[in-house]
């Protein structure tokens, strides 16, 4: 491109197109992270997505009242192609639970890095004397995309605790990326599509809530956490007579058939307790096979 | 993604305990307690605080849900959507603080999805109704009454925190009267149905009879009459409100 002040690499008309395929992702993404909030059970996670979710609306909203400007329809959202609709369709399809590291993985390790790179090339592309109202735009979101990818690495980090889990988010990464890959990124002209990853000096903490809150197994009272030690022991040892005196008597029957189908456990970790009232609800996770099961209805602690 | 979702699908960690309203009530009522907790001890503010926290997390979720469930509805309405789904969010931050500033602890209490399964309505008018226009209202008594009380035992952080919220309440009670009005213009049976299933909650969530008109002296809770017509409701409106809670003892 020429050295003039004057030149420029999008006309009006390719402006306004790569501006709907912004408005496409970051709409799509606000209705997704949306959706994710109420299926993923980690606070810290779903308080990310909350938070973020305003965010792209708002990206999409400045998008799509920068397109009368640029002679286009308002708020109108255009995918760069149908490979990028399956992109995001691929990338929205984790609703499962236990899958908040794929959503977090495809969201704040493909999606994001790659919107704020892009982003970084249209700025650095775009004519600073005739274009200042689509850099604005810009400035803004790179700014608030590169706040969201250092959040998301926080919260990842927390995420990712075992080799397992890190293999499971990589691949799922390497396909995602190949995905979007195929679509040719954001603006469908990206064969090996752009990712910003480096999000040093960043400082993300308005965006992380609750981060390192977990329970605490010290609120159960003493007494209380001898007899649900005792239980938890005999779970894992599989001690059918010890249970079954732990157990009270009217619940007894079912308590320890519902114990025999789940067979013994690896480990029986507390996990939780509430109160109503004097009565005590502890909550108690297993191993295997189960993931997790509160202490049946008719077990609970009597009022003392 | 599907849409929407069904109810008992909602994602909670392990520290918190899932247990039927009803349930909660009637344990609470054989222990000789009220059937919610009164405020008139340190801890029963925790408890009622725990049970908002857990309320601001279903808003949350459910205002997210409507951003994701209705693509085709306004841009301006999803745009609310979202920035109710970030206010919300911030109030449950504001509620994990305040349960630490009481002493407390995530999961302390059992959470009932109530709210959830309201928020979870096919349609996006009844949604805002039931909601923005039941939920949010409710909510506004009960933080009136929470900034009321810790005015009264000289809580300023209570007082502040929640006399924040209480605002951000209103302004998504006018959300709801703005966009119930505009879903169903020109369509008075979808207005119908709406404001039928914003009754239905009006009427269900009584808490346990004490919402009630009066001061705060002299009622537990009281209806916020100013709050709600500055949030959109007509007087109309308020009082038929007032009658109902004359004759549903539930919850």
């Amino acid at each position: 491109m020429s050295a003039h002040p004057l030149a420029g690499d999008f006309s009006v008309e390719a402006s306004a197109q790569r501006v709907r395929h912004y408005r496409y992702a970051e709409e799509r993404l606000m209705r997704t992270l949306g959706g994710w909030i109420a299926l993923t059970p980690e606070l810290p996670v779903k308080l990310l997505f909350g938070r973020h979710v305003w965010d792209c609306a708002q990206h999409a909203d400045l998008w799509g009242r920068r397109l009368p400007e640029l002679r286009s329809p308002a708020q109108q959202s255009e995918p760069a192609n149908e490979r990028f609709v399956r992109f995001m369709d691929l990338l929205d399809a984790r609703e499962g639970r236990g899958e908040s590291p794929q959503r977090v993985v495809g969201v704040y390790r493909v999606l994001k890095p790659h919107l704020v790179a892009t982003y970084e090339r249209h700025l650095a592309a775009a004519n600073p004397l005739y274009e200042p109202p689509t850099r604005r735009i810009l400035e803004r979101c790179i700014a608030e995309e590169r706040r969201h990818v250092a959040a998301g690495a926080a919260v990842l980090e927390r995420l990712l605790r075992d080799d397992d889990s890190r293999a499971r988010a990589a691949t799922w990464e390497r396909r995602l990326y190949e995905a979007l890959a195929e679509a040719g990124g954001v603006t469908g002209e990206s064969p090996t599509p752009p990712l910003a990853v480096d999000v040093a000096g960043v400082d993300p903490a308005d965006d992380l809530v609750a981060l390192d809150s977990v329970f605490d197994a010290g609120v159960i009272a003493t007494d209380l956490r001898a007899e649900v030690d005792a239980h938890a022991r005999a779970l894992v040892e599989d001690d059918l007579p010890a249970l079954a005196g732990q157990i009270a008597e009217s619940a007894r029957v079912t308590v320890l058939a519902t114990y025999e189908d789940l067979g013994p456990a690896g480990r029986c970790d507390v996990v939780a307790q509430a109160r109503v009232g004097a009565h005590r609800f502890v909550g108690a996770r297993r191993s295997a096979p189960s993931p997790r099961r509160s202490v049946p209805e008719g077990a609970r602690r009597q009022p003392r | 993604m599907e849409r929407p979702i069904a109810y008992d699908k909602l994602a909670r960690e392990d520290r918190f305990v899932r247990k039927r309203a009803r349930e909660i009530g009637e344990m609470r009522i054989e222990q000789g307690l009220p059937p919610m907790a009164d405020l008139a001890s340190r801890e029963s503010i925790r408890e009622r605080v725990h049970g908002i926290l857990v309320g601001e997390l279903q808003a949350m979720e459910g205002a997210g849900r409507t951003v994701c469930d209705f693509p085709d509805a306004p841009w301006e309405f999803t745009l609310d959507m979202a920035r109710q789904v970030w206010d919300e969010s911030r109030h449950v931050e504001v509620y994990l603080g305040l349960i630490d500033h009481l002493g407390g602890y995530v999961g302390e209490f059992p959470e009932s999805t109530i709210l959830w399964r309201c928020a979870c309505a096919e349609d996006a008018a009844a949604r805002v109704a039931g909601v923005n226009r039941g939920l949010e209202g409710l909510a506004c008594d009960v933080f009136n009454q929470l900034v009321h009380i810790a005015r009264k035992i000289g809580d300023p952080i209570i007082e502040r925190a929640v006399d924040f919220v209480l605002a951000d309440e209103i302004t998504h009670v006018r959300m709801g009267s703005k966009w119930l009005n505009e879903l169903t213009k020109g369509d008075p049976e979808r207005r119908r149905r709406a404001i039928e299933f914003q009754e239905t909650i009006d009427e269900r969530f009584n808490l346990g009879g004490v919402r009630l008109d009066g001061d705060h002296e002299e009622v537990a809770i009281s209806i916020a009459k100013e709050a709600r017509r500055l949030a959109g409701f007509t007087d109309e409106e308020i009082e038929r409100l007032i009658r109902s809670t004359q004759r549903s003892p539930v919850y």
